[in-house]
């Protein structure tokens, strides 16, 4: 940078690039620190304040208990399918779509008939009877539901052992002709064989 | 505009129409007649056109917020941000419907345009089968869904768009994978040029090998950033769930891979005809199938547009097509000979056989686990659902094996293999493989699945690795090239295998992604402010969140209500999230929609951290968490970015240097033969 | 009203577009030919004569045995089997050089004559003694006058290049 007599300041077109470049990754550097600030104290720890518009944060929710939690519920629920037409789990969909009022009653079933001392298969059972098989998130292994499990990976195994078959003949059926042609190379003279190498030189690999 | 619009879609249909029927009635033997040829190529210039008049309508009638329009009423309203004013094309059926044939005309009149030399002779029969399809869905929109339907009366306001589509994922996904679907159609009516003109030499793969690529490319890219919205927008926390419409569109791009790797054994040696143009044929109808079911409704699911009539126009389009293409294809059967043998059993031609096995596997699998709901019906007569653990449970293992034979398959020979130069090749990438799962499973993973995945992924990285660093070697030893010249030529003049590789490596860093998520772990809390609630990660140390407060603000078109935490882990702070309810509101206040979740994601290489705020109880700022840690969720994204460039690479254009010197090479034999 | 005009102007031009090959046919062959020497760099990837394939194979294999995946009895076993393909290609292609039939080009005998015969890159030697264009993809003749022999091009007076694909122009 030149400071001429007149003052202003004269930056060539390298030294504006440098700057300019200069301050990007400066900010770039400075990016997450910026962000990622929080206040300079934690708020007290006191009784909660109410919201100006409780409406705006969606339904009201019963502060989370250790059933909710529990690894056992989370598990049963995770084979459940939630029915508000959701096409989840009734522990993602009470997780995450905070708007269903389906799942939060069916995680009160599950944990009602846990504290009635059922198991988890049981549960599930349970409901099965009260809603039919298709509150299973994926079907029970019998009868026709089988197909679905096997039917695709039996198709394979049967396409391989078919395709193995095949290319195994297929193999058998090439192999006295690939001996066949070979005296014919012999029958290359030699300006053939020349051309040929001046051609395969200049096809760069 | 509506008017001009609707009467621009009307010229579409009937440009449309003329130009299948001139394409194929210019095209048909003995003579074809050269006028119909060509005038059918101008009807695809023509047709799009049209189209893009009748889009250009369209947005303006969204940016002027014409509410006399159903369709801009129902998915607009006046506080809309002017970015999804764009999107909001898109962002129901019929505009999608609109966007789909014109992204179709433009393709085909680009394919029209572009299409050089010997390829030329396709080209009426190419302009045929696009106007066909592409008038197909204008007749859709013409009799069941049109954008430019008028209501009755003009609503003050519209609803607006949904706020799940309110987000930079879903003005970007859509077109890029309605960009993939429908470039599908190109390959496709080059299949179908192919078959009709009897020309089943390899010059129509020439034709259509860029085309697959691009559509590989978009439907990858399309998936990719469907799968990052559905994680920062869906909120559940994770980014695929075996949903119908995310099957709908892994299908067509399980089946586009299997073709982007039997096509280079016709390439190489003229074999597998049949196969090739069966499995275009199979990837445009499972395109058409795919939106069949996000169109039809009769398959639940999260994406599905309201329940219409289209659906059964899709069907017996699907239905029509599917038996004229096949019933064209049969036809054809005994002119599509193999020209070579295979040579061995233990040959690249052999393993590409079965990695198609498995590519088609898993597509069926997909397919029959979608469809298993309706077949269950009807068999058994009890609805079932078929949900994630029915999927991972059947595809996990498919994936495996083809994660193996994508490690396997470079390291054989092309023609033959013997036994001892296996041994060699498989020597370094089997020990790495085997060193990686060793050295997690003394790290204490337990997960099989898991293990597998990584191991086989560190497999596949050796060969890469293998494959590069002896290509480099040799290039050393026969040209004397440095090694960094030699590895930079080997990619260069071989983009196509070498490009293939980076895909490779990228596919591995996506399965270890998909390995990290097993290790997910989940927990809920209702916090007053000041307290905390720890999770524990599965790297061992714990998370620590303490509730710093909400605050309630409005902003453009909606009422957001923020929850700040303040986060730690192990004692050591990281900053703030945030994560927010937000309902949103029309321009006149009125509240529209459910409120809706926005993530809170602290993101780093090994883990991601997503909290959602389900909402506050009893209207005080105790609200209601779900902290949930998801491991490598960032290799989705990067192993996302690496397939897209080893994509890249394997597209570019041109064989600069090796392209001149052949030519060259080739004149030089010319001057001889003079002589 | 302003919009249906707009229409109706659009509808006319598109069918006015649309039409013009039909109404006059003299366009077609002159739209047909300017589009058509609007070539991409063709790769030589792209090349599917025989002849090609089997030089491409040739390569593949030196490739493959150097580093490491063709064992030696493979290599020599291959390498014999593609050369002799790579040779029936090349005798194939040279114009008025014997009759030998190649797989895949229905190669037909040439007349015996002092000019050369005409023949097409993609579908061999012509039957047609005097043809300028193939009478099968309908692709100018490599021995044509005054055009590329590998792309077609009408060719300057003096070239000695191509000036659309860059090939050294036989003179």
């Amino acid at each position: 940078m030149i400071r001429r007599y007149d003052a202003t300041l004269h930056v060539d077109r390298r030294e504006f690039l440098t700057l300019g470049a200069g301050t990007l990754l400066g900010v770039v550097a400075s990016w997450r620190r910026i962000t990622l600030q929080g206040p300079d104290s934690l708020p007290g720890t006191g009784p909660s304040g109410r919201l100006w518009d409780p409406a705006r944060a969606g339904r009201p929710l019963e502060p989370v208990t250790a059933a909710d939690n529990d690894a056992v519920i989370q598990a049963i629920e995770k084979q459940l399918h939630c029915t508000c037409g959701c096409n989840l789990d009734v522990y993602t969909c009470r997780t995450t779509d905070f708007t269903c009022t389906v799942s939060p009653a069916m995680h009160q079933h599950v944990v009602g008939l846990a504290e009635q001392g059922m198991t988890g298969q049981q549960i599930i059972d349970q409901f099965v009877r009260e809603h039919g098989v298709a509150i299973l998130m994926a079907p029970p292994k019998r009868g026709f539901n089988l197909a679905g499990y096997f039917v695709p990976s039996l198709l394979i195994v049967a396409a391989g052992v078919v395709l193995t078959l095949v290319l195994r003949r297929w193999a058998r059926t090439a192999a006295p002709e690939a001996a066949a042609p070979r005296p014919l190379a012999a029958a290359g003279t030699p300006e053939e064989l020349e051309r040929l190498r001046g051609e395969l030189d200049r096809l760069s690999v | 505009m509506p008017l001009l619009g609707h009467l621009s879609l009307w010229l579409a249909f009937l440009v449309g129409l003329w130009g299948a029927i001139t394409g194929f009635a210019g095209g048909a033997p003995p003579q074809g007649r050269a006028d119909l040829q060509q005038s059918a190529r101008y009807a695809t210039f023509a047709m799009f056109g049209a189209l893009v008049v009748a889009v250009i309508s369209l947005e303006i009638a969204i940016f002027r917020h014409d509410f006399s329009l159903e369709y801009v009423a129902a998915y607009t309203s006046r506080n809309l941000p002017t970015f999804y004013l764009w999107s909001a094309l898109y962002a129901g059926q019929k505009g999608s419907l609109l966007f789909w044939a014109t992204v179709l005309s433009l393709f085909a009149a680009l394919v029209q345009a572009m299409t050089s030399g010997r390829h030329r002779v396709y080209l009426p029969y190419v302009a045929a089968v696009t106007c066909a399809v592409a008038t197909f869905f204008i007749t859709v929109m013409l009799f069941a869904a049109n954008p430019f339907e008028r209501l009755a009366f003009v609503p003050l306001d519209g609803r607006g768009m949904n706020p799940q589509l309110q987000n930079p994922g879903m003005v970007f996904h859509p077109p890029m994978l309605y960009l993939g679907y429908i470039s599908i159609t190109i390959p496709f009516a080059f299949a179908i040029a192919a078959l009709l003109s009897k020309r089943l030499d390899s010059d129509w793969l020439v034709a259509i090998r860029k085309w697959t690529l691009v559509s590989w490319l978009f439907l990858s890219i399309g998936l990719l950033i469907g799968m990052w919205w559905a994680y920062v927008e869906l909120g559940w926390g994770g980014y695929w769930a075996w949903d119908p419409v995310e099957n709908a569109a892994l299908l067509p791009w399980l089946v586009m891979t299997a073709f982007l790797h039997s096509v280079m054994v016709q390439e190489k040696r003229g074999m597998l005809k049949k196969w090739n143009l069966a499995l275009i044929i199979g990837a445009w109808l499972l395109s058409i199938f795919g939106t069949f079911i996000t169109r039809s409704g009769v398959i639940s699911s999260v994406h599905s547009f309201t329940q219409s009539s289209v659906g059964y126009f899709f069907l017996a389009f699907l239905i029509v097509t599917g038996t004229a293409s096949f019933a064209l294809y049969a036809s054809r059967l005994p002119l599509l000979g193999a020209e070579a043998r295979l040579e061995s059993m233990v040959s690249r031609e052999a393993s590409f056989l079965f990695n198609n096995l498995l590519f088609l596997g898993i597509a069926f699998s997909v397919l029959w686990g979608t469809l298993f709901p309706i077949l269950s019906e009807l068999v058994q007569g009890t609805k079932v659902t078929v949900g994630p653990p029915f999927f991972n449970q059947v595809n996990i293992p498919l994936g495996l094996a083809l994660l193996a034979l994508t490690g396997i398959g470079p390291l054989i020979a092309w023609r033959r293999a013997s036994v001892p130069n296996l041994q060699r090749q498989f020597a370094v990438p089997g020990t790495v493989g085997g060193f990686t799962a060793l050295i997690l499973l003394v790290a204490g993973m337990r997960d099989f699945y898991a293990l597998m995945a990584i191991g086989l992924g560190g497999f596949v990285v050796g060969t890469v690795a293998q494959e590069f660093a002896r290509g480099a070697r040799a290039r050393h030893r026969q040209y004397g090239e440095g090694y960094a010249l030699a590895l930079g030529r080997l990619i260069a003049r071989n983009r196509r295998r070498y490009g293939g590789y980076i895909v490779h490596t990228g596919i591995v860093i996506l399965f270890v992604a998909f390995a990290g998520m097993a290790f997910k772990t989940e927990t809920e809390a209702s916090l007053r402010p000041g307290e905390s609630a720890s999770i524990k990660s599965p790297y061992g140390w714990t998370y620590r969140l303490t509730h710093l407060g909400i605050s309630q603000y409005d902003a453009l078109n909606r009422q957001v209500t923020a929850a700040t935490l303040e986060v730690s882990r192990d004692g050591k702070r990281l900053g703030v999230l945030t994560t927010e309810k937000r309902q949103h509101v029309d321009g006149l206040g009125r509240p529209t929609f459910q409120p809706s979740s926005e993530v809170g994601i602290r993101s780093d290489l090994r883990e991601d951290l997503y909290v959602v705020l389900g909402g506050v109880v009893n209207g005080t700022e105790q609200a209601v968490f779900r902290f949930t840690i998801n491991p490598l969720v960032w290799w989705v994204w990067y192993g996302g970015m690496i397939v897209a460039l080893g994509g890249l690479i394997v597209m570019w254009p041109g064989g600069a240097p090796a392209a001149k010197q052949s030519q060259a090479g080739y004149a030089v034999r010319l001057v001889g033969e003079d002589q | 009203m302003l919009e249906l005009i707009a229409g109706i102007l659009l509808a006319a031009g598109a069918v006015y577009f649309v039409l013009r090959p039909i109404l006059r046919p003299e366009m077609t062959g002159i739209g047909n030919r300017e589009s058509g020497n609007v070539s991409e760099g063709e790769d030589p990837d792209d090349d599917f004569s025989s002849r090609a394939v089997a030089l491409r194979a040739l390569k593949e294999i030196e490739f493959d045995r150097a580093t490491g995946k063709l064992s030696d009895a493979d290599y020599d076993n291959l390498k014999a089997k593609y050369t002799t393909e790579a040779l029936v290609a090349l005798r194939a292609e040279q114009p008025g050089a014997g009759s030998r039939e190649t797989g895949g080009i229905g190669a037909a005998p040439s007349p015996v004559s002092r000019l050369p015969v005409p023949a097409c890159l993609t579908h061999g030697p012509r039957p047609e003694s005097e043809a300028a264009f193939c009478s099968e993809c309908g692709r100018r003749l490599a021995t044509a006058p005054g055009y590329c022999a590998r792309c077609g091009t009408g060719l300057e007076h003096d070239a000695h290049y191509c000036q659309s694909c860059g090939a050294r122009v036989a003179a």
